[in-house]
């Protein structure tokens, strides 16, 4: 079979470049950056399973929130639903009561979209995805219609009235978005970020995918940076690294940014100048200072979700509309002993440094001994999902519809990143991989 | 006494033109209205002597051609005079213009931003193409995509069919404008602050949402609704006011046959059997039809006039959760003399269009914040027409009329409303707009200002809403005023709405009175 590159060792390029080897290709990955060690989201069995991903480690924290509140205590949401019936009580009987029935609600609607995430983007008037909605029932298919496009504060003002349950779920729904929780849209993000997880889990699994496959012998690990996608003809026909040494590949598999894949490491020359456009317009915005804390003594839990009420996570979007750090950012915060990491946001990028970050937690975190900035070259503006994850640039539209694919315009070069459907590590890949292998 | 065919309740827009539609069919038909004359916001008013106002909505831009053709409105008195232009004058003394005129709005652009200049043809274009793709389904009667009912199924196979037979591209195209917010959609095309504040503000309008909230991307659309059609421009006055506008549809359902009463306050829809029977009035005579149409809001109609206890519990969930939040108010001046603009001092074509107070996306935005967490906008949006400058009967000569459109003015103000807080909202716009028009306070020889709470408290619009409803994603078609009734029926039999809390809503348009009459006749539109 044929030489094919991958460019990046993230999860997605990891992913893609081992179902790419299963199949016969000589793969090279190129690693222009380190691999996580942890990645965060859905790893579906059937994934794992093609994979052989035997000792694949899922993890999510227990509880899996844990927002303090302002009489002391904190209200703990676990994977257990009797348990966080009984913290929800203590601060509302009401919401204690609605909680298990909104979690069932979200059910079917986390199950289409786990569907729809094993596959490549429906066609926006594909019969089969319209057939597929109507399938889950009066009840859900209105639910979806309506609470897709929905605000996230909304949906959670017309089930539940304690102000810290409301803003902590909210978090989880404007995480690295520039939208607040007022924003049409952010519902669809907390069934998102509920992909995979059981029902009444709202934060993502972390996993060792990525760095068990770069631990996997079947591909070539290249430690190097690319430099040049080389074409001829309206295919690829290698990727020059820096440095000079060029790698021949009739088939490049790129988990770099579509802008810098496609207008810097092509000629940009080889694109429409439409299309070139509209990959430079792809919004990419970081919006959220990401910091490894490293503290004094093993932290006594897992999670900390710092985030008052919907109205405090709303003001701290406001700042960032104009430029501005968040003066009162929201917080999540999940330890694993002595190391931590802190999300905090909104912060534009740029506008992230340690000595800020150590001093908008240190009031909630004693201990700390160290803050760094955790800083990711695949990032372009700090936004882990290389494009915004908005309605506009989500299934069909991601990141734009002319790309939903995977493939790109100039044959055999193909995008299998973050930016791609459905923006969860190691499925991008995986799908992109298929894609490949079907078209052969 | 007269037995009718059909009684409806409320004498708005969209009540005269069901009315008119089924009069024209041949139904006997009897409006009732609240108030001592018709129109409900659509209307005009002699508010001071000598000065006649739109007190309510101001302008005429998506009334359905079709209407004005099949109900022959100019016939009965309608007369539309086109605004040519808008002008938006900004902080530091210039200005932004945008003209009818095409060379004319590209050499004001280009003076701006070459860029622009040449982005505007493109863009207008892409949103002709987009407004001619929605068109087609402003007519239609929303199926119920849940239901296995042959009519629905066929409905939707037509739906369905219809978007199929889309370009890709403009599937996709139409797709950001639903879902994206004014200030991303624009920021891809241009650069002029003044121009995308100016265009961002359509999005806003009547909504709750700032024009960075995704959603506010869609409304672009309706500026380029009216123009398309051919009968007159987007935006025009009716000349009279816009009262004339339900006059004449008024006019044209008595010539069909239809009775209006006017001071007749429907105070209950009368239910028997899950099936509407007649009205009461507030006097208590009871009124009997075997049809019954609402074009109150959702609000109203079911949780006020029909009553809780008729509903299935699902239904009364979707309307009690069905949002309004209005934001939006009116001051209304009787002007001694023309303003004078800094940027353009002396009286021009210019005070014959619309003068826009939107500088920058920002300042929309930050007027925005204000009003999310319930204060009046320090510096609010504001959109102003000058009628009397194309229509000198609605005041006395050489005295104007100026109606100013502002927002935000929450109707959940913190505190409430008061009079203090109405007059605070109306020096708050005087001293805005006077910063660029620095003659308008002395000019002033008499100020109106409706507040959401006058609006909802005079017209009857819950919340203020001036769309009875908000028009975001999730209160849109299938879903507009809740699932599986959007068809106009209600789960009472005999029961129909037709106001603007119904597809396609908002606007004075028509199209639900419309749509609701071909409904209840059977008709395909």
């Amino acid at each position: 079979m044929t030489d094919a590159v991958v460019i990046g060792a993230g999860a997605d390029g990891l992913v893609a470049a081992h179902l790419l080897a299963r199949a016969g290709h000589r793969v090279t990955v190129i690693e222009d950056s380190p691999t996580p060690a942890r990645s965060s989201g859905w790893v579906p069995s059937q994934l794992a399973r093609e994979l052989q991903l035997g000792d694949l480690a899922l993890a999510c924290p227990d509880p899996w929130l844990r927002a303090p509140l302002a009489g002391g205590g904190a209200l703990e949401l676990w994977r257990d639903m009797a348990r966080s019936v009984e913290s929800i009580r203590r601060l509302s009987a009401r919401d204690a009561e609605r909680w298990p029935r909104f979690c069932e609600r979200m059910a079917p609607l986390r199950v289409l979209i786990e569907r729809l995430y094993l596959e490549p983007p429906p066609n926006l008037v594909d019969m089969r995805f319209a057939l597929r909605v109507r399938r889950l029932g009066r009840t859900a298919m209105e639910d979806l219609m309506r609470i897709l496009p929905m605000p996230v504060a909304e949906l959670l003002d017309e089930w539940f009235e304690s102000d810290v349950l409301k803003a902590a779920l909210a978090t989880f729904a404007v995480r690295d978005l520039q939208q607040g929780p007022r924003s049409a849209g952010t519902a669809f993000r907390l069934l998102h970020y509920h992909a995979g997880s059981p029902t009444g889990v709202f934060r993502p699994l972390t996993s060792n995918l990525a760095a068990l496959l770069r631990s996997r012998p079947g591909v070539t690990l290249r430690a190097a940076k690319a430099a040049r996608i080389g074409v001829r003809g309206g295919r690829v026909t290698s990727v020059v690294l820096e440095g000079g040494d060029e790698l021949e590949a009739s088939l490049v598999v790129s988990e770099a940014p579509p802008r810098r894949t496609l207008t810097e490491l092509v000629e940009p020359g080889w694109l429409d100048p439409d299309l070139a456009r509209a990959v430079r317009r792809i919004r990419a915005r970081g919006v959220a200072m990401k910091l490894a804390l490293e503290l004094e003594r093993p932290a006594e839990w897992s999670t900390l979700t710092l985030a008052p009420s919907l109205d405090d996570v709303e003001r701290a979007y406001d700042d960032v509309k104009y430029g501005r750090a968040s003066a009162r950012p929201w917080i999540d915060i999940v330890a694993d002993g002595k190391q931590a990491e802190a999300h905090v946001q909104y912060a534009p990028s740029g506008k992230a440094n340690a000595a800020l970050g150590a001093t908008l937690l240190g009031v909630h975190v004693p201990g700390m001994v160290r803050t760094t900035v955790i800083e990711h070259p695949q990032w372009p503006e700090g936004q882990p999902h290389q494009a915004e994850l908005a309605l506009d640039q989500a299934l069909w539209m991601r990141p734009l519809p002319e790309l939903a694919g995977y493939r790109t315009p100039i044959g055999g070069l193909w995008l299998c990143g973050p930016a791609m459907h459905p923006a969860i590590a190691g499925l991008c890949g995986y799908s992109c991989a298929r894609e490949i292998l079907r078209a052969q | 006494m007269k037995r009718y065919d059909v009684i409806i309740v409320g004498g708005g827009h969209n009540g005269l033109a069901c009315a008119a539609y089924l009069a024209r069919a041949g139904r006997k038909v009897l409006v009732l209205e609240r108030r001592e004359r018709v129109g409900g916001a659509a209307m005009s008013e002699e508010v001071f002597p000598g000065f006649r106002f739109s007190v309510f909505s101001y302008v005429v831009s998506l009334l359905r051609p079709e209407i004005i053709r099949e109900l022959e409105l100019p016939r009965h008195g309608l007369h539309i005079l086109p605004l040519e232009s808008t002008l938006t004058p900004l902080q530091n003394g210039d200005y932004l213009a945008q003209w009818s005129d095409h060379d004319q709005n590209r050499r004001e652009l280009a003076r701006h931003s070459v860029r622009d200049a040449e982005a505007y043809d493109e863009f207008g274009l892409l949103l002709h193409r987009m407004a001619r793709a929605i068109k087609p389904l402003l007519k239609v009667a929303p199926p119920d995509p849940a239901s296995l009912a042959p009519r629905e199924l066929w409905d939707l196979w037509r739906l369905g069919r219809y978007f199929r037979g889309m370009a890709q591209k403009d599937l996709h195209a139409l797709w950001k404008l639903l879902t994206m917010s004014a200030a991303d959609y624009l920021d891809e095309w241009f650069e002029g602050e003044a121009l995308k504040g100016t265009k961002s503000a359509s999005g806003i309008i009547g909504t709750l949402l700032g024009p960075r909230s995704p959603g506010t991307a869609y409304v672009l659309l309706h500026h380029y609704m009216g123009e398309l059609d051919g009968v007159f421009r987007a935006w025009g006055f009716a000349k009279g006011g816009n009262g004339s506008v339900s006059a004449a549809i008024a006019a044209a359902a008595q010539a069909h046959g239809a009775d209006i009463r006017t001071q007749a306050p429907v105070s209950k829809i009368l239910v028997s059997g899950n099936r509407a029977t007649g009205v009461v009035l507030g006097g208590g005579d009871e009124l009997r039809a075997p049809i019954v149409i609402s074009g109150a809001d959702p609000r109203r109609t079911f949780l006020g006039l029909v009553g809780e206890q008729h509903l299935p519990d699902e239904f009364l969930a979707a309307i009690r959760r069905y949002k309004f939040r209005g934001s939006s108010a009116k001051v209304n001046l009787a002007l001694g003399e023309l303003p004078r603009f800094t940027c353009l001092p002396e009286p021009g074509p210019h005070l014959r269009g619309a003068v826009s107070i939107s500088p920058s996306v920002e300042y929309l935005e930050r007027a925005y914040d204000d009003a999310k967490y319930g204060e009046i906008s320090r510096r609010p949006y504001m959109d102003i027409v000058i009628p009397s400058m194309l229509d000198p009967a609605m005041a006395p000569p050489g005295k104007h009329v100026m109606s100013i459109f502002v927002q935000y003015a929450p109707y959940h103000l913190n505190g409430g409303w008061s009079d203090a807080r109405r007059e605070q909202l109306g020096d708050t716009v005087v001293d805005t707009l006077a910063e660029y028009a620095p003659n308008l306070k002395s000019a002033i020889l008499h100020r109106q200002v409706v507040t959401p709470a006058d609006i909802e408290r005079i017209v009857g619009l819950s919340e203020g809403n001036i769309f009875q409803g908000e028009l975001t994603l999730q209160q849109m078609f299938f879903l507009r005023p809740a699932p599986a009734w959007a068809r106009y029926r209600t789960p009472i039999d005999g029961l129909y709405q037709c106001g603007s809390g119904t597809h396609p809503g908002g606007g004075v348009m028509g199209a639900s009175g419309r749509n609701a009459a071909m409904a209840i006749l059977g008709a395909r539109a």
